[in-house]
């Protein structure tokens, strides 16, 4: 009883550090979320929608790129930013902006590889229309992507529940700095280490009801596109 | 005047089509028949611009003012309206004419339906209504009626007496019935293989073939062209 009690003062009280670090970690996994899309939807239309000689082999690079484990992309983010890497002058190391950079690079081969399957499964049929009915260009691609808009969020949430329950890189190169870098994943991993089971708990409560009310979003959204 | 010279179209190191010459009247309406396999759609593609030849070339053809109609059209999911309209860029009776269309496939009481939610034959109803909703030049049309009932086969065969009445375009469609290729054209292209075995008036190319490949082809489909039935 006395855990339950304490888990509902820290979710429901005035903890400065927790509230800290859902707004942290939800800056960063909609940032990251929100370049990734900016970047991954244009290239999986290209890749999806063309068919060039080299398509197999950079499908199969985007491909393994999508299960690329975090701590690699941590560790070719964090050699980037150290003081000796090339963008170590930025001083970007240890900060809210490397782990939004570490996410993208994790992210957005994800987004890449799955708006290529949605656009690749419709693009030949719906080229085909279209240019029976004489649209191309940019009206043509419009199309494609109002076919796929729901599919494309479904993606896009895809991706951020992706970076709301990543640790390994940017514990990396966020370092895990309270009131600063500390996000769920990383507290979570920290407290349990510490022995603060409350706390690791309480974060871990609001992940989970973060990843329910997400996937209840994506529900809703998907009901309300089969309706009659 | 639409004329194909040499063209042969190869994928995959297997040859689709090969053509040393054929040509297309404007305003006369051509049923392209055969079995499956045997070149149709790769012609209306080539026509339709979707597919290039490898080699050889096609004259008299200016692609804006062809409407094309593939095998499996896609159907948007939007509004059976919004996906007719989808071909109209702004014009200021664009609902008026969209109407009409729907009014003239039957299908106005599923105006507000989902294009994906429709069955084969509305789907290609539906499409139909798409393709035909402003004049064109050559309409190419690739099986339009493979999903439809008998009654929405007459249906659209009447509608595309009426556009091709009212617009004078040219009519070039592929079908696997040759008693529909009868009803429809003036002129038949049977193929075989890829390759154009005969070609010539509908009722002399369907009641008296004069390639063997032809005879047997119809008698394959137990073709009673007296009685204008499959």
């Amino acid at each position: 009883m006395e855990l339950i009690r304490r888990l509902l003062d820290l979710l429901f009280g005035a903890d400065p550090e927790l509230r800290q670090i859902i707004a942290v970690t939800l800056r960063m996994s909609s940032l990251s979320t929100l370049i990734s899309t900016l970047i991954g939807v244009p290239l999986g239309i290209l890749l999806g929608e063309n068919d060039f000689k080299a398509k197999g082999l950079v499908t199969r690079v985007v491909t393994t790129l999508m299960g690329l484990p975090p701590v690699v992309a941590g560790l070719i983010v964090f050699l980037i930013l150290s003081r000796s890497g090339p963008l170590g002058s930025l001083r970007l190391l240890y900060s809210v902006t490397a782990m939004v950079i570490a996410q993208v690079v994790l992210i957005t081969p994800i987004i890449i590889g799955l708006t290529s399957n949605l656009v690749s499964l419709r693009a030949a049929s719906i080229n085909e229309t279209c240019a029976g009915l004489g649209i191309n260009g940019s009206k043509r691609l419009w199309y494609t992507l109002l076919e796929c808009r729901i599919p494309f969020i479904s993606t896009m949430l895809a991706g951020f529940g992706r970076a709301i329950a990543e640790v390994g890189a940017v514990q990396m190169v966020g370092g895990n700095i309270q009131f600063k870098t500390r996000v769920m994943t990383t507290a979570i991993m920290m407290q349990t280490n510490m022995g603060q089971f409350e706390f690791a708990i309480a974060l871990g409560v609001v992940l989970l009801m973060l990843s329910f009310v997400i996937n209840s979003l994506v529900y809703r959204v998907q009901e309300w596109d089969n309706r009659d | 005047m639409i004329e194909l010279r040499a063209v042969t179209v190869t994928i995959a190191g297997k040859t689709l089509l090969s053509i040393p010459t054929l040509s297309f009247e404007a305003g006369v309406r051509y049923g392209i028949i055969g079995e499956n396999g045997s070149g149709k759609t790769t012609l209306l593609r080539i026509l339709a611009g979707t597919l290039l030849p490898i080699t050889g070339s096609i004259h008299g053809i200016n692609r804006q003012t062809i409407r094309y109609l593939p095998q499996a059209p896609y159907a948007f999911n939007l509004s059976v309206r919004r996906n007719v309209a989808m071909a109209l860029p702004g014009l200021e009776n664009a609902q008026e004419l969209v109407d009409r269309a729907l009014r003239r496939v039957g299908m106005e009481a599923l105006a507000e339906k989902r294009g994906n939610r429709l069955s084969g034959g509305e789907a290609q109803r539906m499409s139909l209504a798409r393709v035909l909703l402003t004049p064109c030049e050559v309409l190419l049309l690739d099986e339009p009626t493979s999903a439809t009932d008998i009654r929405g086969m007459d249906q659209v065969e009447q509608v595309l007496k009426d556009y091709i009445q009212e617009t004078g375009c040219t009519l070039i469609f592929s079908t696997h019935s040759p008693a529909q290729a009868l009803r429809l054209a003036d002129r038949v292209v049977y193929l075989e293989q890829g390759q154009v075995v005969e070609t010539g008036p509908a009722e002399q190319v369907l009641r008296h073939p004069r390639d063997d490949r032809t005879c047997n082809f119809l008698r394959h489909w137990q073709l009673d062209v007296n009685n204008h039935t499959v």
